[in-house]
């Protein structure tokens, strides 16, 4: 027999995470009968008044203390609580008569329309319900496909009644169809349509009373609430189940109201004595009112006006504007101001779920503006004084620091460095304010826990909104510096894309060690300096940082040794010690270089171990070209090739390339690679540090002369200009003499408008590569797009060349008066001018029109901005793996940030000119969504022959749509005093030239096969070659009608080509080196539409290699794989021609997660539901009321698995940290056998 | 390794510093140069004295390639143009006869590129530290 094993015993106690004294397992959703309301309560509310005389809550009435403790002074009557501790009761309140609960009355309407209004059976016969009650009692059923189930036995039985009337199979009851009422709550049974004798007794009944002359719908029934009420009470179990419905259906119908604990519901008391009572006991009052009202008149029997019982739909309107206070109901039944219901308490961003559950308020945090300060570590964050006072660190005390802390506690709250509250091993607690801190210091033992004030190398975690990628929070140390803002070093302002006109930023203190812990290893700035997008740094120097660098290592700057060392010292505040290296000049005088400076960044004194090696070629660097066919390397005239040999800067001025972010082989990528981040963090406190002052005293700024252009620069401008313009006059007057030359695929038009911008562009790059060849090197605008730190070459331009051609939606300004952009050009014109080209720079200034098409391109950048948002928010997908990490966010943050950045979100030309495809926002939108149709379908085809154009053109002539009017010379309406028909001549010479193989026979065949035109002819007579003759058919007095429209249909025949296909065009491909050596250009093509399948099919296409746009199309002709692989290279390519790259396992995963159900789901409101989620997740995210209504309907069970869910309920996540628990492997008790050993073993 | 060179052309894409082209009488180098001209200005048709080694000390004793001001009595005092900087790389040309090494120095960041014979480029060693000394010849 085993000992139970010891005790372990413990050197330090393990950490057991406290889950509380229960935990939430999973949420049931259930609707609730009367009998159960009956039983959650605590009493009966049946009186519409709130206090007595004496100012007391009445006992019945809506305030009634049984319900919980009005106040903090009261208590509760039920359970003794006081305000903190009574959770609240609820109280009940019998309604007269039944009534809908609106939430549920799309349910109500579904099952009625299945069963019965007689017996309560459902209407299927013996056969069918067999059939799908054993589909829905399959154990294996989805709960999603269960519903679909549902919803086509609905669909069933509704179409069975909409046509005609449906009789019971098992009472012989005929059943119309039912519908919602229209202006009320309520439901309709229209029997209109039947015709069993009913309707005309009924008729002839009421014909003999007085109320005949009363329009009363005879044929329609309303269902009201006491009839559905006894129809769901006989529903046989079976149906129920049949219909999925979790419980009895009769409990969707409200017949006693749950009055919620007055603790959800509080008074406001204002003024003392006047009570303001919340929407919720406003509107139960009104309940409570219309139901006394409704009962008098059922006592009385009295009747006001034409109808029954008015009360009742009063009531039903009161109760319905309880619970959801958005539905509409008659004026005349509104009474008083609008009171919020429930549904209104939920949703919206204001509502319990986004305001309260999903987010939630937290302490110990901190908020203000920000500031930049490259004194401080990337890691740090300077916090001032004001913040660290009131924000705390429960620090327990130990013999190590119980000196500090004693100073802490007698410096008390107010005093830097101090302390709030102290805490005992045994619980209590005292706030350090009074004159007794300082016996409590005195007093202070290990294992008191001191509510210090933050001290430098705190952990904190630091954010700012918009929180897009998990970099927007990350953890620094708390350094404590006076004033009032917060400050961080500027490297990693990237990360949370932040600047500092104005921004705030907000602070979160861990309040544990393991808290502490957990953030600083997984959210530590220095742990997060690449993004998980890509592999990018993120965390790199910025701005002035490259400014300086750019300007330091620049080949042309020497320092004497004064200078050398003043600067080695700015590195590091003069702290750490430095061997200065020997200079590159000695003599005459002794020199060192910049670039010598850099080595000594890298590597200050022989003792540091780092030595990296790094080749990257800089934006300058220039590429071989006709006077060096090779690379010349370090040797590069600019120094734009950039050579760390063993920390030595060998060549080369460095830039962002080298030195700033969005990079996967620069310095400090190459440091966290080679090294650590602790190597490439130091490296950037440095550059910081000496950036910052030495451009501090060096001077950097920039002023109106940088702008100013020289005399050369206005000549040569003026002459790039007018020489433009020429070109674009001469091809406006070709364009209307019609002489322009076509390009493929387009009309006269479109090439003028392409040819025009393309030499419009062209004019500001002359002009603007001009301008940067003509500045001085110490312009300061020209260094910082050099270097990279800001501003681009087309910024320079426009400030002093030439602003050059405003775009509205990819095109020349538009026309927003009749044939002109502005009144002040003449009707139709086409010059750069009058479609908004700039000619005049930012310096010179802009002329009226030239302004306003300034500002017409400018506002589209910021509608831009506005679309995003909402493209954001819909991509929330979550979804995490086994190992615990949360890839989905981290997809759907990759793939959601830098749509941030996808400002245009125009169109593109898609290697030929006038082909379009959408690109940017929408259509990542479109392909997330898994759209059935997409704005721009295009099948790219590659040929079997694709070095010959004419098999292209032929192969274009089967793809393309060519109807019967364009191939036709004439379709002509013959009539002669015999008979009367349309001659179709056909145009044979069009027909050969586009290799199209055509006659008339052929033709004929084809308009036969078009049944809409088939079901008019007679006959058609293929008179010659070419020549055809049609007869219409049908009735002879309408024939002239008839050959009317066989006139205008015949046109629309298509004789060639795919009926999906828009529009064909070849386009030659782009050669790569590699396959150029096989001579002659190549060719592909293009097709406009959808029928992938067919275009395969078409001979002379390669099928193996064509591919299409239209993700459900690749799903439903090639699969599911294929739709994969469509989803990944669509997203890839968008993001590519953005400029944008990411990592493609993001995107393999948004399309594994899209596909893996077998059919590509949309990640939106359906494709998320269909993926089968919480319904607490589900309510957070959309549609908060009709989830819950619904959940509560299908008794739903939540399982609180899912990160929305855990938060929600305030229990930790599992991912991340959170899926690991200790375990302990217990070996297994020994059989313990008291008993008498067996007789028989 | 010593030799005479004579200035070509020169470019000058920096204030302060042009690349000058050189060629050698003796060992038919060709030499490309940065140059501080600034302090040190050079003219083309000149003719100059150029010496590249790894010590500045007359008896030889290897520098340690931190900072040392120059000692009277060093090689330093016989030229008036003095580089200290990095051997980065040597790179091979062609085969056989027409076969051509050119060595690339950087001074830090001030480049020299010596291209010529195999044969005269033997002594020089990757990632040693020259000095390299000018002496105009008049």
């Amino acid at each position: 027999m085993q000992q139970r094993a010891q005790d372990i015993i413990y050197t330090k106690q393990p950490y057991i995470e406290d889950v509380g004294p229960r935990r939430i397992k999973s949420i049931q959703f259930s609707t609730m009968s009367a009998s159960d309301i009956l039983k959650a309560s605590e009493c009966q509310v049946h009186l519409g008044q709130y206090y007595d005389s004496n100012k007391k809550a009445i006992v019945g009435g809506l305030l009634d203390t049984r319900m919980g403790a009005p106040n903090k002074h009261g208590t509760c009557q039920t359970c003794g609580g006081s305000f903190t501790d009574c959770p609240g009761h609820f109280g009940y309140l019998n309604l007269v008569l039944p009534v809908y609960n609106v939430g549920y009355l799309s349910t109500i309407l579904d099952i009625l329309k299945c069963i019965c209004k007689s017996c309560s059976r459902v209407l299927l016969d013996e056969k069918l319900h067999k059939k799908y009650l054993k589909r829905m009692r399959n154990p294996r059923t989805e709960p999603l496909k269960k519903n679909e189930l549902m919803k086509e036995i609905v669909k069933k039985c509704s179409s069975m009644a909409s046509s005609k009337a449906v009789k019971c199979l098992r009472c012989g009851y005929m059943n119309g169809m039912v519908k919602k009422a229209g202006s009320v709550v309520g439901i309709i049974h229209d029997r209109s349509k039947l015709s069993d004798g009913y309707l005309e007794e009924c008729k002839s009944a009421i014909g003999h009373t007085r109320e005949a002359r009363a329009p009363i719908g005879l044929a329609t029934y309303i269902l009201n609430p006491v009839k559905v009420l006894s129809l769901f009470q006989r529903m046989v179990e079976e149906d129920c189940e049949l219909l999925y419905l979790q419980d009895r259906p009769e409990k969707l119908i409200i017949t006693t109201v749950a009055v919620p604990p007055i603790s959800i519901r509080p008074s406001v008391f204002t003024d003392g004595s006047q009570s303001n009572e919340n929407d919720i006991t406003e509107r139960l009052k009104q309940i409570i009112q219309f139901n006394a009202k409704l009962r008098l008149e059922l006592l009385e029997g009295r009747r006001t006006g034409i109808k029954y019982l008015i009360g009742w739909d009063e009531l039903q309107a009161v109760v319905t504007l309880y619970i959801n206070s958005d539905v509409r109901i008659p004026l005349d039944m509104q009474v008083g101001r609008p009171l919020s219901g429930f549904v209104q308490r939920l949703t919206g961003k204001q509502g319990r779920f986004r305001q309260n559950l999903a987010g939630k308020r937290v302490e110990f945090t901190g908020r203000t503006v920000i500031s930049p300060d490259p004194n401080l570590k990337i890691t740090e964050v300077a916090i001032p004084i004001h913040m660290a006072r009131i924000l705390t660190y429960p620090e327990r005390v130990t013999h190590h620091n119980i000196e500090k802390l004693r100073q802490c506690v007698n410096n008390g709250s107010y005093k830097y460095p101090g302390a709030r509250m102290v805490t005992y091993p045994d619980g209590s607690s005292k706030m350090l304010t009074g004159n007794y801190r300082k016996r409590i210091a005195e007093e202070l033992k290990s294992g008191c826990i001191v509510h210090r004030h933050l001290e430098d190398g705190d952990v904190v975690l630091f954010n700012r909104q918009p929180s897009l990628h998990r970099m927007s929070i990350m953890c620094h140390r708390a350094r404590i510096m006076p004033w009032r803002t917060l400050r961080f070093n500027e490297s990693v302002c990237n990360p949370y894309n932040a600047d500092f006109d104005g921004d705030e930023m907000n602070l979160h203190v861990p309040q544990t060690e393991e808290a502490r812990t957990e953030a600083f290893l997984l959210m530590g700035v220095q742990n997060n300096l690449c993004t998980p997008k890509n592999g990018e740094i993120l965390v790199a120097s910025t701005q002035d940082f490259l400014t300086s660098s750019f300007l330091i290592t620049r080949k042309d700057t020497f320092y004497d040794r004064a200078a050398f060392s003043l600067m080695c010292s700015y590195m590091n505040d003069g702290m750490d010690p430095v061997d200065l290296p020997t200079p590159s000049v000695l003599k005459p005088i002794e020199l060192w270089t910049g670039k010598q400076l850099f080595s000594v960044l890298l590597r200050p004194h022989a003792n540091v171990r780092v030595y990296v090696n790094l080749i990257v070629k800089e934006k300058s660097y220039s590429k071989p070209n006709k006077e060096h066919k090779k690379e010349q390397e370090t040797m590069c005239p600019n120094d734009g090739y950039v050579y760390f040999r063993n920390s030595e800067l060998i060549s080369g001025q460095l830039g962002k390339a080298t030195l700033g972010n969005g990079n996967k082989d620069g310095l400090y990528s190459i440091l966290l690679r080679d090294y650590n981040a602790f190597a490439a963090a130091t490296c950037m406190n440095r550059l910081a540090k000496l950036s910052a002052r030495w451009i501090g005293n060096h001077g950097f700024s920039i002023g109106i002369d940088d702008v100013q252009p020289g005399k050369k620069l206005n000549d040569e401008k003026g002459k790039t200009i007018s020489s433009g313009y020429r070109h674009c006059n001469k091809l406006i007057a070709d364009y209307n003499g019609g002489k322009l030359a076509l390009k493929p695929g387009c009309d006269a038009t479109q090439t003028l408008e392409a040819e025009i911008t393309e030499r419009l562009n062209k004019l500001r790059e002359e002009a603007g590569d001009v301008c940067m060849k003509e500045l001085h090197w110490r312009n300061s605008p020209l260094i910082m797009s050099q270097c990279g730190s800001k501003g681009s070459p087309i910024n320079i331009s426009q400030m002093i060349a030439c602003v050059g051609q405003q775009s509205v939606g990819g095109s020349r300004a538009p026309d927003g008066f009749i044939d002109r952009s502005l009144p002040h050009f003449p009707r139709k014109s086409k010059t750069p001018a009058a479609k908004g080209f700039v000619a005049n720079s930012f310096y010179s200034g802009l002329s009226a029109t030239e302004f306003f098409f300034h500002t017409m391109g400018g506002r589209e950048g910021l509608v831009d901005t506005a679309v995003f948002l909402k493209t954001c928010l819909d991509r929330y997908l979550w979804k995490k793996i086994e190992p615990g990490t949360a890839i989905g966010a981290i997809g759907a943050q990759s793939i959601g940030e830098p749509g941030t950045q996808m400002t245009l979100k125009t169109f593109h030309f898609a290697g030929v000119a006038s082909m379009n495809i959408t690109q940017g926002v929408p259509r990542i939108k479109e392909i997330i969504n898994g759209a059935k149709r997409i704005s721009t379908p295009i099948i790219t085809v590659e040929l079997e022959h694709n070095s010959n154009v004419n098999a292209a053109r032929i192969i274009k002539g089967r793809i393309q749509k060519t109807a019967l009017g364009q191939v036709a010379k004439s379709i002509k309406i013959v009539m002669t005093s015999r008979s009367a028909s349309i001659k179709v001549t056909l145009d044979m010479k069009t027909i050969r030239e586009a290799q199209l193989s055509l006659d008339a026979n052929i033709v004929r065949e084809l308009i036969l096969e078009t049944p809409k035109i088939k079901r008019k002819l007679q006959r058609i007579n293929v008179l010659e070659d070419g020549k055809l003759e049609v007869f219409p058919g049908g009735d002879r007095n309408k024939l002239h009608f008839e050959l009317h429209s066989l006139k205008n249909m015949l046109p629309t025949v298509v004789v060639k080509g795919i009926k999906t296909v828009e529009r064909v065009v070849i386009a030659q491909k782009k050669l790569d080196d590699a396959e150029n050596d096989h001579g002659g250009p190549k060719y592909n093509m293009f097709v406009e539409g959808t029928g992938l399948q067919a275009v395969m099919g078409t001979e002379g296409v390669d099928g193996r290699k064509t591919k299409s746009n239209h993700i459900i199309e690749v799903q439903e002709t090639l699969g599911i794989e294929a739709a994969r692989k469509c989803i990944i290279d669509e997203i890839k390519g968008t993001m590519e021609s953005h400029g944008m790259s990411i990592d493609i396992r993001h995107m393999m995963l948004l399309a594994d997660v899209m596909t893996s159900k077998g059919v590509v789901l949309g990640i939106t409101r359906f494709g998320i539901q269909k993926m089968d989620k919480s319904v607490l997740m589900l309510a957070s995210f959309e549609k908060t009321s009709d989830h819950l209504f619904n959940a509560s309907v299908k008794g739903k069970d939540d399982k609180i698995e899912g990160v929305s869910e855990c938060i929600i309920m305030g229990i930790p996540v599992a991912i991340g940290t959170g899926v690991l628990k200790i375990q302990q492997r217990v070996d297994p008790l020994p059989m313990l056998d008291y008993g008498l050993d067996p007789i028989i073993s | 390794m010593e030799d005479i060179f004579i200035v070509g052309s020169g470019c000058k894409n920096f204030d302060k510093v042009s690349r000058i082209e050189a060629r050698s009488e003796r060992l038919e180098l060709f030499m490309q140069l940065d140059v501080n001209t600034e302090v040190y200005p050079i003219k083309q048709e000149e003719r100059y004295a150029v010496k590249l080694t790894t010590t500045l000390d007359p008896d030889g004793t290897p520098d340690t390639g931190y900072y040392n001001p120059i000692k009277p009595g060093s090689i330093a005092d016989n030229f008036d143009y003095i580089m200290h900087g990095k051997l980065y790389k040597i790179l091979d040309e062609g085969s056989g006869a027409s076969r051509k090494v050119e060595m690339l120095l950087s001074f830090g960041g001030l480049l020299m590129s010596l291209k010529g014979n195999p044969e005269c480029v033997t002594d020089f060693q990757l990632d040693q530290k020259y000095f390299l000394c000018m002496r105009k010849l008049v």
